[in-house]
């Protein structure tokens, strides 16, 4: 069984490449046609795919390296940069690390010796004095493109895209980003450079195309896997009946992209162990159940019943002030109304244990400061500072609900209308 | 054959062998007669003559070059030498010598020639002579393979072994032309503007003073190119003799880090010196300032003219203020893309030394950019008529951008081809293949985005539009639509999402820019507001 948890979390988490990713044909052969062009042909071009996360941008582009570069001469021909919006922050670092990765004359060993300005002329240098048909293409990726666009004066991007439309080295400029709306970043003459093309990858699976996924995700194959007969008992439990679906269609609902669902199959394969050697419909649905679960519900199940007092004291001041941001002293207050008139279960607790019980809530951030720069600084005045609960009603109910031995005159309180 | 040091680098010493024989005057040039090359401390030398063959310095130690000396000359302080370029055998691709019919010796050398190669080298990469026995010659016609200028000191991208394949079919053919890189040696539509600022700098030249002119235009109209295209025959004048010769500059706003790179940039171009940008600019300013002999008129071209301001605007002014001078000779062009540039962001004094010389490019009309495509694929017949009428009239509406335009019939031509139900006679470009690619280059993707999104994210766009109605406004908090959202649900008959659930839903939203969110950290309590018309999400939520 051990294999089994290797082979799947492998497909699972290491993101193993699939043979061909699908329902993304025809994604799939506009970049790889792009993509020959330029190493096979020398032909510059500049691509963006654009798509939402975790619907597989990143997996399509390694799909089709990984065949583009199975050719031999390709292989050898084409230069690889790879570049990252979120490591590469600043043109003169993402210079550095080009220049690094060219392995261009400034560099020794690891260390690439100049300035920015003198980076970017030698770079600029080298590319200038290649042409079409003798000089070795440059593949440039660019992950978290828009983040690039922040850049000062998007130098970095401005030069690349005026190299893929000029007669120097060709080079294949591919953006990756999230944000449909990344052309809108673009400054007017690096728009004028970029040639436009876009591949859109949006989730189009439909439902029973999901369910499908699902299955082939967990399936193990026949052929490959040693023990047969543990393949094939566990291929055959893989049938979706109507609980499972149910759950299934929920998850859908939320989200349909892979990266989720992985999530969730990650959950299931972690039950699997020698004593437990299958899958079985009730995993699923705890799996589900723990991903679906609410967080700050799961917060509130931890405070203690003083600092759960506060929070129903918090949720009846939002009902009667309609949300205005409130201070400690009105929500103890508030909680001393309730125990004047309701309870004699609890103590009367003094202020500063009250405190303490308000600035827990505040370290959970179940509440928050309405100036958080002002509430560091006036250390003094505690007591008076502006805070907002930061819970939806509906979540205090439900925390209440699964509250282990809640007194109930304080789940009555916080049903009640009046307070 | 001598043998030569490989891994001890000894310095070699390179000498002319007596004065010059000869002395070329137009080329500015001084013909010797021998090279001699020593060993430091070493005592024995090398000469080289013409017609002796030489090793020079080729990819590493072990390989070098096989050249044969044609002339020895110095130009600009440097030594150089033309040669006359061999192969050895390791060298010609397996191809070529199996169409010698023969085994080839191992230590034959071929006759090259390919236009790939510079004829004219650095003495300083010269290692040694070597015999050349004549029987070893064979005479060899190569085609362009690699390209064999020695190792320079300088930056350079590796060059591939295998040539890049040439275009084959029409249409690839005619997508090579429409390559926004294979810019035309004469830019048509532009005529007039070429001749305005042909005339301009010309004068300048031939009176030998200086001048400022500022162009401007929208991005794509063909500035640079049409600036390249004056120099360029402005170059050829002056090598017919109509002209003085000049010295060309270009310097790029947008390929520098700060403005003050631009005097370093200026004066590494014109003298070859490196220096900090203030000792530049103060080397600069006494060479523009002072009288010297014979002195050439330089041309100055500066691109992307609005990313020299500083504060204090010193670059731009001294860009425009060195022309002044008498004997400075400097005619500066700059490019920008406002035509009140100069009134926009310049200070009084520098706006008035550059001057009310300026040119503005206007965008392209659609007859414009028709006539820019036919003349680029030149009879290269791969277009409908009404294809290209179309993406003209197309890209002319919106911003008359020539770049735009070529992009568009470059992908219009992949789309015939990977449509086309016959690979090997894909047709003519055709209207429905115009107008999938109009319709790729020039959409949103917005709607289908929406489209595509889950249940769940789709109940939360429209449990937005809901809340926008109820406030009357254009934003809210995600408490407020999270309670439409859950109405909504039960509505639909679905089971309510938790709140975490509605926040990651409502967050993918916002990472693709369908929603704009304020920072997560506020959870609850963030405020919504839309990325899309309102028309536009419920035309996409309706069509189901």
């Amino acid at each position: 069984h051990l294999q089994v948890q290797t082979l799947l979390r492998e497909r699972l988490c290491h993101q193993q490449l699939p043979q061909r990713p699908e329902g993304v044909d025809s994604q799939h052969k506009h970049l790889m046609e792009l993509l020959k062009r330029t190493a096979v042909h020398g032909e510059s071009n500049s691509v963006l795919i654009i798509g939402p996360r975790g619907t597989g941008k990143t997996q399509l582009l390694r799909c089709v390296l990984a065949e583009l570069l199975a050719e031999e001469d390709v292989d050898k021909t084409l230069l690889q940069v790879h570049l990252n919006g979120l490591l590469q922050t600043d043109d003169r670092i993402a210079l550095k690390e080009i220049t690094r990765q060219l392995s261009l004359e400034n560099v020794v060993g690891d260390q690439v010796f100049g300035s920015f300005a003198e980076n970017l002329a030698f770079l600029l240098e080298a590319l200038k004095k290649g042409d079409r048909s003798s000089s070795r293409p440059v593949l440039f990726i660019l992950d978290e493109f828009d983040l690039f666009a922040h850049h000062k004066n998007q130098t970095l991007l401005y030069n690349l895209l005026d190299v893929s439309q000029s007669a120097q080295t060709p080079v294949a400029v591919v953006g990756l980003t999230c944000r449909l709306d990344v052309l809108e970043l673009l400054e007017k003459r690096v728009k004028s450079r970029f040639s436009h093309r876009q591949i859109h990858l949006l989730p189009s699976l439909s439902f029973s195309q999901y369910l499908q996924a699902v299955q082939a995700q967990l399936h193990l194959p026949d052929t490959t896997f040693p023990d047969t007969t543990f393949c094939y008992d566990w291929n055959a439990s893989l049938k979706v009946d109507k609980s499972v679906e149910a759950v299934l269609l929920r998850h859908f609902n939320s989200t349909k992209d892979f990266r989720s669902l992985h999530r969730l199959l990650m959950a299931i394969l972690c039950r699997v162990s020698v004593n437990n050697p299958t899958i079985k419909p009730a995993d699923l649905l705890d799996a589900s159940r723990l991903l679906s679960a609410d967080a700050m519900t799961n917060v509130l199940h931890g405070l203690s019943i003083l600092e759960l007092c506060l929070v129903i004291a918090m949720k009846h001041l939002n009902d009667i002030y309609d949300g205005e941001p409130f201070n400690l002293q009105m929500v103890y207050n508030e909680f001393k109304r309730f125990l004047q008139r309701k309870s004699n279960s609890l103590y009367n607790f003094e202020l500063p244990v009250v405190m303490k019980a308000f600035e827990h809530l505040q370290q959970l951030e179940v509440v928050r400061p309405v100036d958080a720069a002002a509430a560091v600084a006036a250390r003094a005045q505690r007591e008076y500072q502006l805070v907002r609960l930061m819970l939806d009603h509906s979540q205090i109910m439900e925390a209440l609900q699964k509250y282990p031995q809640c007194p109930t005159d304080v789940k009555q309180w916080a049903a009640s209308a009046f307070g | 054959m001598a043998r030569y040091l490989t891994r001890n680098r000894l310095r070699r010493i390179y000498k002319w062998g007596g004065f010059p024989v000869s002395h070329d005057r137009k080329l500015k040039t001084d013909e010797y007669d021998s090279l001699h090359i020593s060993l430091e401390d070493l005592p024995r030398t090398t000469v080289i003559t013409n017609g002796q063959y030489i090793l020079i310095e080729g990819v590493d130690d072990d390989h070098p070059y096989v050249a044969k000396v044609t002339k020895l000359i110095e130009s600009d302080k440097k030594k150089k030498a033309l040669v006359q370029w061999f192969a050895r055998v390791g060298e010609v691709p397996p191809n070529k010598l199996k169409l010698l019919g023969r085994e080839p010796h191992p230590q034959e050398i071929f006759y090259y020639e390919g236009p790939t190669c510079e004829d004219e080298i650095d003495v300083e990469s010269i290692l040694n002579t070597v015999q050349v026995h004549q029987s070893t010659l064979s005479y060899w016609m190569a085609t362009p393979t690699t390209p064999r200028t020695p190792r320079h000191a300088t930056p350079s991208i590796p060059s591939r072994s295998l040539p890049a394949r040439q275009p084959g079919s029409a249409l690839e053919e005619a997508r090579a032309r429409l390559h926004v890189s294979s810019v035309p040696e004469s830019l048509p539509c532009r005529e007039q503007e070429f001749q305005d600022i042909y005339n301009f700098v010309e004068s300048k030249v031939m009176d030998g003073t200086g001048g400022c002119m500022y162009i401007s235009g929208v991005p794509g109209t063909g500035k640079t190119a049409t600036v390249h295209e004056v120099i360029r025959s402005l170059q050829r004048a002056s090598d017919a003799d109509d002209v003085p010769a000049f010295n060309f500059i270009e310097i790029n706003g947008m390929k520098m880090t700060d403005p003050h790179q631009a005097y370093v940039q200026i004066l590494q171009k014109l003298t070859g010196q490196k220096a900090t940008p203030d000792h530049a600019a103060a080397l600069l300013e006494k060479r523009f300032s002072h009288a010297g002999p014979k002195k050439e008129s330089t041309v100055l071209l500066v691109d992307e003219l609005d990313l020299l301001w500083t504060r204090k605007q010193n670059v731009m002014y001294n860009l425009f203020d060195w022309p002044t001078r008498r004997h400075g000779r400097l005619v500066v062009l700059t490019i920008a893309n406002t035509m009140d540039l100069p009134e926009r962001i310049m200070i009084n004094r520098v706006a008035s030394r550059l001057g009310l010389t300026r040119m503005s490019f206007q965008p392209y009309s659609f007859k414009q950019l028709q006539q820019i495509i036919m003349s680029r694929l030149n009879k290269v017949k791969a277009f409908e008529e009404d294809a290209l009428q179309l993406v003209s009239r197309k890209v002319a509406a919106l911003s008359g951008d020539a770049r735009r335009c070529l992009d568009i019939c470059r992908r219009a031509t992949e789309i015939c081809e990977h449509t086309s139900l016959d690979p090997g006679a894909p047709g003519l470009v055709g209207m429905s293949h115009v107008m999938q690619a109009l319709d790729e280059m020039f959409s949103s993707a917005y709607v289908t985005a929406i489209r595509c999104a889950s249940v769940q994210e789709q109940l939360f766009l429209r449990s937005v539009l809901m809340e926008f109605r109820r406030l009357g406004l254009e934003e809210a908090t995600f408490q407020q639509v999270l309670v439409q959202h859950q109405a909504l649900c039960r509505v639909e008959g679905l089971q309510p999402p938790s709140v975490s659930e509605a926040l990651a839903a409502c967050q993918r939203l916002g990472a693709c820019r369908l929603l704009l969110l304020e920072p997560s950290r506020l959870g609850v309590l963030q405020r919504v507001r839309l990325n899309v018309s309102q028309d536009d999400v419920l035309y996409a939520l309706k069509a189901e």
